[in-house]
């Protein structure tokens, strides 16, 4: 057995504990439930309402090498079955993060996933650097939807040669495994994820928010500042358990499941489709403790299933 | 600069509490209210300007929680119970508007930050002065000064309102408010001219503030956004320290979204950078905000 409590202390067969615990990249992950970015905050932000040591894992707010102040309001639109959010990555920068918040967080029985993005690929490796400096993080997670300002804005996602070039500088420069977010706004997701996973991806987690636009009828304006925003939540799940579905027949590096995850049905959902583990994003925004309330599913699952452990059901989804 | 924020006194709970009451009012302006009272599960600590999220429970459409400022709070037996005045906009409050007494909602509070009663911004008054506060409302504003106006006076400090709406119905409180305060110290307006004066509740506003110029006041304020803009501009043009309590599109209420940002002025080269409502408000002095 390569599973370890935290503590490393042995644990039981077929205890919540053996049957939840994983590996991805190398990192021992209590269980595979982690909150996505931009729905957590830096992790403390919750600590208030749910038991963090709970978490398989926590991906902060997005991190850049400088601070960012953010979209002008409005941010949010409440559309139906999700959200519509256009913040501008506002941030504390990375260096911030590592002398303000990463003492305390760290205290935690639970991975800590810093997520990085940058503007350019330098942006990029400076953020990199800063964290690199930071001691209990456990891995990286790439944000690559944002503009290449210096490729014509197109965002590194949409390009297998721009998606892979951010990965290879990245991997260069960190000494810790990295995860590569995918965008679904892409013509073909299978493509990119090859490329990624070629240019030295540890993982791939999936998938961003899909772009929308919302129109207040009576003013004829957007609703939200930006225009346009990134649409989330459970309308968003089809596309990912589709995203996560293709990627998977398309790459070996483990898959990590984002997209309106809510439930443990909905987490189930993405394991058989292929994905290793989990990120729950809006439905902390409306249930802080729906990520916990996964983590006891899937045990009880396993029970049920009569599963020594939950990889037991990565992508095992039946054609025909 | 330093926010109002007031360190919390309690971490917030999410609980599922029960309706005890649940009225629907509908406004000759066609606006319509709800006046919500729930039972929660334990009591909590709560100061005045903070506020709930709120959702009838069990229900998957729509996702988000509602913010809403208490508007009173009673312990009854050791029983708290709290209560909220809602306008019936979308689809969150409609929800809302159709539960009955017995009725759960998800409630997660109490949060944000409250107001100063340190009266600090205008010590440079004579102190044989004593300080008046003068609370200014619009419409569904009114409920997140009603604890207010109870603590204020808990305080022996002088507490006037001025309270303005659409037409009669949409003075929230009205009748509350005047059990507490006295129809004296009430000053209303309606556009409509249904009650009190008729027009913009910040015209008898300025009325006051012009003749009672040098007076010790602070103006607390809670309603529309123009008409916190149009009382931010009273309090600067007289000089009289002002808190205004702001309402913004919040996906969690607790400072994960980001979505709710206001901007409030910082020494950078833009000037100003994005706080947010849920946990660096709702409350914010006049002179901070970026407007």
């Amino acid at each position: 057995m390569t599973d370890a409590a935290p503590n490393n202390q042995p644990i039981a067969a077929h205890s919540p504990a053996a049957q939840l615990a994983i590996e991805i990249a190398g990192v021992q992950f209590n269980n595979p439930v982690w909150t996505a970015s931009g729905t957590c905050g830096y992790g403390l932000d919750m600590a208030g309402l749910i038991d963090l040591n709970r978490l398989g894992g926590i991906c902060t707010k997005g991190l850049s090498a400088k601070p960012m102040r953010g979209n002008a309001p409005w941010r949010i639109v409440e559309t139906h079955g999700g959200m519509l959010n256009a913040i501008g990555l506002q941030n504390i920068g990375a260096r911030a993060f590592v002398s303000e918040k990463l003492p305390e967080l760290r205290n935690y029985d639970t991975r800590i996933i810093p997520n990085v993005f940058g503007y350019t690929i330098e942006e990029y490796i400076e953020a990199i650097k800063l964290l690199e400096d930071g001691p209990g993080i456990h891995a990286y997670e790439l944000n690559i939807s944002c503009p290449n300002v210096k490729a014509g804005g197109e965002s590194f996602a949409n390009d297998p040669r721009q998606a892979a070039a951010v990965t290879e500088a990245v991997k260069k420069a960190a000494t810790r495994p990295v995860i590569v977010k995918m965008s679904p706004n892409v013509t073909d997701i299978a493509a990119i994820a090859r490329a990624v996973e070629a240019a030295g991806a540890d993982a791939l987690s999936l998938i961003n928010t899909a772009v929308g636009m919302s129109i207040d009828i009576h003013t004829r304006r957007p609703r939200l500042a930006n225009v346009t925003g990134g649409l989330s939540g459970p309308a968003i799940k089809p596309i990912a358990v589709r995203c996560v579905f293709q990627a998977a027949r398309a790459v070996r590096i483990p898959l990590i499941g984002i997209g309106g995850i809510a439930t443990t049905e909905d987490a189930l959902e993405f394991i058989i489709a292929g994905a290793s583990a989990v990120q729950v994003g809006t439905a902390n925004f409306y249930d802080p403790t729906a990520a916990m309330k996964i983590v006891d599913g899937l045990a009880d699952y396993c029970t049920r299933h009569n599963l020594e452990n939950i990889r037991a059901l990565v992508g095992t989804v039946v054609l025909n | 600069m330093s926010a109002t924020a007031t360190p919390k006194q309690s971490q917030p709970i999410d609980a599922v509490a029960v309706i005890v009451r649940n009225e629907l009012v509908t406004s000759a302006s066609t606006r319509r209210y709800g006046y919500l009272r729930l039972r929660l599960p334990q009591p909590i600590a709560i100061q005045p300007g903070q506020f709930a999220m709120l959702k009838a429970h069990g229900i998957y459409e729509p996702l988000l929680r509602r913010a809403m400022a208490f508007y009173r709070c009673e312990l009854i037996n050791g029983q708290q119970e709290v209560e909220f005045i809602y306008q019936i906009l979308g689809r969150g409050t409609q929800s809302l508007a159709k539960l009955e007494p017995g009725d759960k909602v998800e409630f997660l509070g109490a949060l944000g930050n409250t107001y100063d009663l340190a009266f600090t911004r205008t010590t440079t008054m004579p102190e044989v002065l004593l300080p008046e506060a003068l609370l200014v409302a619009g419409g569904v504003g009114s409920p997140a000064l009603y604890l207010l106006a109870e603590e204020l006076l808990r305080r022996g400090i002088a507490t006037r309102l001025f309270l303005g709406g659409a037409s009669q119905g949409d003075l929230c409180g009205l009748e509350d408010f005047t059990a507490l305060l006295t129809p004296e110290r009430i000053t209303c307006a309606t556009i409509d001219g249904s009650h009190g004066e008729t027009g913009f509740v910040t015209a008898p506003l300025e009325a006051y503030l012009q003749t009672h110029a040098g007076q010790p006041l602070m103006i607390y304020s809670c309603g529309p956004d123009a008409m916190l803009h149009a009382v931010a501009k009273l309090a600067a043009r007289y000089q009289v320290a002002a808190q205004l309590s702001l309402e913004a599109p919040m996906a969690c209420g607790f400072g994960i979204c980001v979505g709710c940002a206001v901007p409030v002025k910082a020494d950078c080269a833009e000037g100003f950078v994005y706080k947010k409502v849920c946990t660096d408000g709702p409350v914010f002095w006049q002179e901070e905000l970026h407007w």
